[in-house]
């Protein structure tokens, strides 16, 4: 009978002892409790019958040949909310990370195997294969069109290679490639600051599906050469863009693999706080004083939880309030650190299980649809895409996703008309420069 | 090298219920004592509780006799609002720095009037009642609180912090508030120290995943306790504190602050939380019936005596649902639906869910606090991991540091039962180590003399209590007070919100010598608890204390028709008027007093009677050692190593050998009991040494007669040589037996005979013993395949460390239910034993090569000795001790205790302070030197007597003797001495020869007439 699980006198759980031997501390796998606490608070609970707790008890069971090719490994997205409360500190996405290379490698995802490999190809590290001098190109088109088209953004600038600058500032293909006016906004936001920024034509993307396919050397390989090419160029601090896995796989990516740089590894949250708090963003809420239209903010897995903790989350919120008025902020429960992971992460949108993706993003929707809100902000690109997707799906379009610096150029009446794309028609002519 | 003298007194830090039963035990059997707490007054967090497991006594009330017997105790001095800075010397002269605030009451003037707090405008969060509401800047702790004087806290009183204000000092009629009070340092010179400052629990503030913070619908078990109590913030009546709606759902989430290594830093067991979340389900449901409770846990730990039927009984009768799963987080949802959002795995249907709860408690653990371990750093005592004190399962109550011992929590994780133990033990330690020193600081009063009232006209005072809210609030007081009033003979009536508080008997002895009072009757609660203290209120003021009468208008009035408060003043004032009846005819009665033998018995030579042994033996009372077998030791004879991997042979060779050389000590070993008779004080047993009959004449008994381990009925034992029990194993690792190293897979089961029908109760050491036991088998051979296959694993307390290093060297453990026991197959080459496995519910085959079952412990069940000490056995067959909460040691007939497994299944550490506990409260007994007998004695009428036997016949405890001489020869009479005066003889005597005192005939008929 299939179903029984046979353990003979000489068994040996291989994949258990070679995970014990590999994670620092073995992971902790062998404490485990069963206690249920993991399985209780993720949202991959029951999809392909399985949950967290029951991977590590077949894995401390023995039970190899089961979890080889499992496909559970990709509809856990790592969010690691299981780790967040285990009382025994068991690195259950560090298993399952470990789990995603019991598939071999080409037979692994074609979503996530096609953009690492894509990424590995060109000195980009485009996941959308954008050559350097495509980037270049789509980036002076749209600075070209801004100080064109906007009425007093004419010395704007979005330097590339510009040696010397104070931050290196990363980019998540998406936009050069498909949305180009997104980028506007935080150029202008950059401008208003001060900030001595660059992009880079090499090493400039900031996706890394090499870290979702658990491809460790791929993972390293882009982390290197995005922060190499920073080094390069005299950068102090890498500033990654609005992107949860892309901020997570170069500050966790620089440790893991034991990168040197003298680089300050920071997501750009912290610098929208840091930047109204000197005055230098003079964002404020008045626009929405009598609009009242509600907000409530996602925290990204990759930057709070996994990264940079509560402190970040309240960065988050502060800015959030100081756009859109703290009266207007609606929290969905539970947040922060101990956020619903949306299942947009851990390489989801691009493996091909959407059911599972859309199940899995349930919790995140009746998080969302019991807020009553109008707009969840969105700090992350993952967390960006499958949000607006879960609104679609479940909430008939009920609320919609922006990012942050969407609303930050709102709030500063610097948001032009084109940039507006994911404003609702309640906002898409509020506050418009100009008027 | 003794050239300094021994000080005859010990200080003891920490006034909880372990500090008070320590200090207790030391001032009642020759040493002085300073009772050091940091708080205004004693009582500890017991002292916070509504009800206390498993009985549902209401801890306040069971505590409070003791809280006033240390209060009014000549040789306890209470230094409160007080801390130890440092210690210098040496065990028998310590010298003790102690650092006290002031107070800005004088105790002195003091009268607890509560005027001073009514006048004062500064409000203060109450921390006895966990913040939940306020009190005022000078307070009283509690209603009940010794001493019951005021204190003022300096830090918000504005006279003190402002300069402002001074309503107290203006109301104050006693002239008592005295703002010009300086903080002391003094310093106090004892023997020996006794560490018992309790443990903290731990602080859910600032964690998301509970939503403590600002959310008044989450709290903690504490919090809880104060809101189920009568005196606590809402009068008991449990309301969600958000809107004050009455809950519908309420969950408890279990290890919160306990073995957790991430949201804390707890890896230990705190090991009274599951209990005392199953009490508050049980209690909050007899508030209001309709309320879901819901428990979800990790591993049920019930494993202390009644626990588990308890459990049991929460599930069955109570319809309490247990969950077994680790909730993720609690989550607000808000607005007209609000309650707590919890996540959890359901067991039985495998899958997620989602429910709401109207109150979710966190069943907070505990922790040692700050200041405990700073004081344990200056005295140089070592601390475990947890920081917990640490000790030696052989000396369980001695710190690192000698003349410095250990009780109650700081100990380790433990509930009420085991801190009064440790309690005696710890005095008994001390004590031993100061036996030069006994009676050389101790004070004697005696009593003023007793006035004779005899032909005195009946001058009756009435007290009715108003039990704070317990009885006032349904019950008019002050009409069944002024209706006493109106009663014949009655002088004096009063009524008291707190009878039993120390002011108040201080009121009533003044009264009875002002208004010349010659009978009392107090109308409050239980007699059962609270006569002796009334009684002595009555010696204090030169009355016969028989001259008493104690009405319970509490259990039988105010709690049991507080639906109908007119009937139930009526049903009072029906019960005065019967007490003040009766009272009036009573007369004083004698007392007799006897002398002890200073002689102890001590039936049973495993570790916990040679340790009792030992204990009374070096004190200098001589004790006979009873044993049954060939040789000392016990049960312990075949184990291997404690759980904290001391070897138990060495431990047990070193006691024994001490027992053997004591000249204090006579061993009779192959010995029987053949006849007990006398009672306390005045034994004689008769004993048969292999055909050798012998009489020893002995003052008190320990019965430490053990208990064994059962034979395992199932799981193929007996079948197959691979197959063996977890003593069976012991002694193969001690032989260092070498085929061990040879076994691939070991498989170890248990609750082998425990934990089901016919022997429903836990135990408690096989846990434990097999965790360590898997742990030994890895460390011979770390590639052996180790399976434990458990209902829950209760290694509670620190015992959790061995559990946790099981599974880091990858024990796997496998839980099942009574519903799906493994099976276990024999074959040629292996054993196979079949599992659900409880995650994956998938059946696991194992193939093992040794098989070891966690047989239950068993108790001998003997009914002869139990009928030779008159003493009684529970359901399951271990001796029943006189109280399971604060006379665990003892049994209700005098003169006899109890230690060890024939109480209860333990591990080595417990059963050695419990036979020190018992040696204590047996020490109490022999310090005194004589007793006193009860004055509510039978007695005959012989004249009247026919001679016909029955009195004989129902008397439980040989009282009645027929005698033998003189002109009534072969009529009835009573030893009053061993007279309980449960008055059974006196209803069935036939020729109305026999009376009992206090309960004439006539007096029963003045209470009927008026009935």
């Amino acid at each position: 009978m299939s179903d029984r699980i046979l353990i003979q006198k000489d068994w040996s759980p291989q994949f258990k002892n070679k995970l014990m031997a590999l994670l620092p501390q073995g992971a902790n796998l062998s404490l485990c409790l069963t206690c249920g606490a993991c399985s209780s608070g993720c949202p991959a609970s029951g999809l392909s019958d399985m949950d967290p707790r029951k991977f590590v008890r077949m894995v401390a069971l023995g039970m190899d040949q089961e979890l080889i090719r499992h496909p559970w490994v990709w509809l856990c997205s790592m969010c690691k909310r299981c780790s967040y409360v285990c009382p025994m500190n068991i690195d259950i996405a560090a298993m399952v990370f470990e789990g995603r290379k019991l598939w071999p490698r080409e037979e692994r995802p074609k979503g996530i195997l096609g953009s690492c490999d894509m990424a590995l190809k060109n000195d980009s590290c485009s996941a959308m294969g954008t050559p350097e001098e495509d980037f270049r190109f789509v980036v002076e088109d749209m600075l070209e069109e801004v100080r064109t088209n906007q009425p007093g953004w004419e010395a704007l600038q979005a330097p590339i290679d510009k040696q010397g600058a104070h931050f290196f500032l990363s980019q998540n293909s998406r936009e050069p490639v498909t949305e180009p006016e997104e980028m506007a906004p935080l150029w202008k936001i950059l401008h208003l600051v001060g900030a001595d920024w660059t992009y880079s034509c090499t090493g400039w993307g900031g996706e890394n599906y090499c870290m979702f396919l658990a491809d460790d050397e791929g993972w390293k390989t882009i982390t290197e050469k995005t922060l190499k090419q920073a080094m390069r160029l005299g950068c102090k601090v890498y500033l990654n863009t609005e992107c949860g896995h892309s901020t997570f796989s170069v500050w966790m990516g620089q440790k893991r693999h034991k990168i040197e740089t003298d680089l300050i590894i920071a997501p750009m949250v912290s610098y929208y706080a840091q930047w109204i708090r000197e005055g230098k963003l003079k964002v404020n809420s008045d626009w929405n004083k009598e609009l009242q239209v509600k907000f409530t903010v996602q925290d990204p897995c990759n930057q709070v939880r996994k990264g940079f903790g509560d402190k970040l989350a309240d960065e988050l919120r502060f800015v959030t309030e100081a756009c859109v008025g703290a009266e207007n902020v609606i929290e969905m429960w539970p947040n922060k650190s101990n956020n619903y992971c949306c299942g947009g992460g851990g390489g989801y949108l691009q493996s091909g299980y959407k059911e599972a993706r859309l199940h899995y993003g349930r919790l995140k929707h009746e998080q969302i649809a019991r807020t009553g809100t109008a707009y969840v902000i969105t700090p992350c690109h993952n967390c960006h895409a499958q949000i607006d997707e879960l609104g679609q799906h479940f909430g008939q379009g009920a609320y919609r996703t922006v990012h942050l610096w969407t609303i930050i150029a709102l709030s500063l009446g610097i948001l032009g008309e084109n940039e507006r794309a994911y404003l609702g028609p309640d906002l898409v002519e509020v506050n418009l420069p100009g008027y | 090298m003794m050239s300094k003298k021994t000080t005859g007194a010990v200080l003891i830090a920490g006034g909880g219920i372990g500090g008070i039963q320590a200090a207790l035990d030391l001032a009642n059997s020759g040493y002085y004592v300073y009772l050091v707490e940091k708080n205004a007054s004693i009582g500890g967090v017991m002292s916070q509780l509504d009800k206390t497991f498993p009985t549902n006594d209401c801890s306040m009330c069971i505590m409070s006799p003791k809280l006033v017997e240390v209060g009014r105790h000549m040789n306890i001095e209470l230094i409160t609002l007080a801390e130890i800075k440092d210690v210098r010397g040496e065990l028998g002269n310590f010298e003790v720095d102690v650092f006290q605030r002031a107070r800005y009451v004088d105790m002195e003037k003091c009268i607890a009037c509560s005027a001073c707090a009514e006048k004062c405008p500064k409000k203060v969060a109450d921390e006895y009642n966990r913040r939940l509401i306020k009190r005022k800047a000078i307070y009283v702790q509690y209603p009940q609180a010794v001493p019951l004087k005021y204190a003022i806290d300096a830090r918000h009183c504005l006279k003190l912090t402002k300069g402002k204000c001074g309503n107290c000092e203006k109301a104050c009629p006693a002239g008592a508030v005295n703002f010009a009070d300086t903080d002391k340092n003094v310093t106090v010179r004892v023997g020996a120290i006794i560490l018992a400052p309790g443990f903290s629990t731990y602080d859910p503030a600032g964690k998301l995943i509970y939503a403590y913070d600002n959310n008044p619908d989450v709290v903690t078990s504490i919090e809880f306790e104060r809101l189920l109590s009568a005196s606590g913030p809402n009068q008991g009546h449990v309301v969600r504190l958000s809107d004050h709606r009455e809950p519908k759902r309420i969950a408890w989430l279990q290890c919160v602050g306990s073995r957790d290594l991430n949201t804390c830093d707890n890896s230990h067991c705190s090991a009274v939380c599951c209990m005392y979340a199953i009490k508050q389900a049980i209690i909050a449901k007899e508030h209001a019936p309709d309320l879901a409770c819901t428990i979800f846990y990790m591993d049920m730990r019930t494993h202390g005596k009644g626990f588990e039927s308890c459990y049991n009984e929460a599930r069955e009768k109570y319809g309490i649902r247990f969950v077994r799963c680790k909730v993720h987080s609690v989550f607000p949802e808000t607005g007209e639906n609000r309650g707590q959002v919890l996540d959890f795995m359901d067991e039985q249907t495998g899958k997620w869910t989602r429910e709401m709860f109207d109150i979710v408690v966190l069943s907070v653990g505990m922790e040692i606090a700050g200041d405990v371990r700073i004081l344990a750093d200056k005295l140089g005592i070592g601390l475990t991991d947890a920081g917990f004190c640490q000790t030696a399962s052989f000396d369980p109550v001695s710190t690192s540091r000698p003349g410095v011992y250990v009780c109650g929590a700081f100990q380790g994780p433990k509930d009420i039962p085991q801190t009064v133990v440790e309690a005696g033990a710890a005095a008994m330690r001390a004590g031993v180590s100061l036996a030069a020193g006994r009676y050389t600081l101790t004070r004697s009063i005696t009593p003023p003399p007793e006035r004779n009232i005899y032909g005195e006209r009946p001058r009756v005072g009435v007290f009715v209590c108003h039990c704070g809210i317990n009885i006032g609030s349904v019950i008019d007081v002050p009409a069944v007070r002024d209706y006493a009033a109106g009663l014949p003979f009655v002088e004096y009536v009063g009524d008291n919100m707190y009878s039993c508080s120390q002011d108040t008997q201080d009121a009533i002895t003044r009264l009875i010598q002002e208004q010349n009072l010659n009978r009392i009757v107090v109308a409050a609660c239980t007699p059962r608890t609270h006569d002796p203290l009334f009684q002595e209120t009555l010696l204090n003021a030169g009355l016969n204390k028989y001259l008493f009468e104690m009405v319970n208008i509490r259990n039988h009035g105010s709690w049991v028709h507080k639906d109908y408060p007119a009937a139930a003043t009526e049903k009072a004032k029906d019960l005065v008027r019967m007490a003040v009846a009766k009272v009036a005819q009573c007369q004083a009665l004698e007392e007799a007093q006897l002398e002890i033998d200073r002689n102890a018995l001590v039936i049973g030579g495993g570790l916990s009677g040679m340790t009792a042994a030992l204990a009374l033996a070096n004190q200098g009372y001589p004790v006979h050692l009873v044993e049954r077998e060939a040789q000392l030791g016990g049960q312990a004879n075949r184990l291997y190593q404690t759980a904290r991997g001391e070897s138990i042979q060495d431990g047990l060779d070193a006691l024994r050998i001490a027992v053997e050389n004591h000249p204090g000590i006579r061993t009779l070993l192959n010995a029987r009991l053949t006849n007990v008779d006398g009672f306390v004080g005045n034994f004689v047993t008769t004993m048969d040494q292999e055909g050798r009959a012998e009489t020893i004449r002995h003052g008190v008994a320990v019965i430490a007669t053990g208990a064994t381990e059962s034979r395992p009925t199932e799981y193929a034992y007996g079948q197959d040589p691979r197959v063996l029990t977890t003593l069976a194993l012991d002694e193969r690792l001690r032989r260092k037996d070498t085929s061990l190293m040879g076994v691939q897979t070991a498989v170890f089961i248990q609750c082998v005979g425990s934990r089901e029908l016919g022997r429903p109760y836990c135990s408690r050491v096989c846990c434990t013993h097999s965790v360590a036991a898997a742990v030994h088998l890895k460390e011979l051979n770390p590639e052996m395949n180790i399976f434990v296959l458990y209902r829950d694993i209760r290694t509670y307390g620190e015992r959790e460390k061995i559990y946790k290093t099981a599974r880091e060297k990858g024990v796997v453990f496998i839980r099942f239910g009574l519903e799906n026991k493994p099976r276990v197959t024999v074959a040629e080459n292996s054993l196979t034993i079949e599992v659900l496995d409880h995650v994956l519910k998938r059946p696991l085959l194992i193939q093992a090569d040794l098989l070891t079952l966690a047989a239950a412990v068993t108790p001998y069940k003997d009914e002869q000795l139990a009928r030779f000490f008159k003493v009684p056995m529970n359901a399951d067959g271990f001796f029943a001790e006189a109280h399971v909460k604060l006379a665990p040691s003892n049994f209700a007939t005098d003169g006899v205790f109890l230690c060890g497994l024939a109480h209860y299944p333990k591990p080595i550490d417990e059963s050695i302070a419990q036979a020190q506990a018992a040696a204590s409260s047996a020490t109490r007994l022999l310090a005194q030197k004589t007793i006193r007998t009860s004055g509510t004695v039978a007695y005959a009428t012989p004249l009247d007597c026919s001679s016909c036997g029955v009195c004989l016949a129902v008397c439980p405890y040989n009282a009645p003797f027929m005698r033998t001489e003189g002109p009534f020869a072969g009529r009835a009479d009573i030893n009053p001495v061993l007279c309980k005066g449960c008055g059974a003889c006196v209803a069935s005597c036939r020729s109305g020869a026999l009376r009992l005192k206090g309960f004439e005939e006539a007096q029963i008929m003045a209470m009927i007439e008026c009935a």
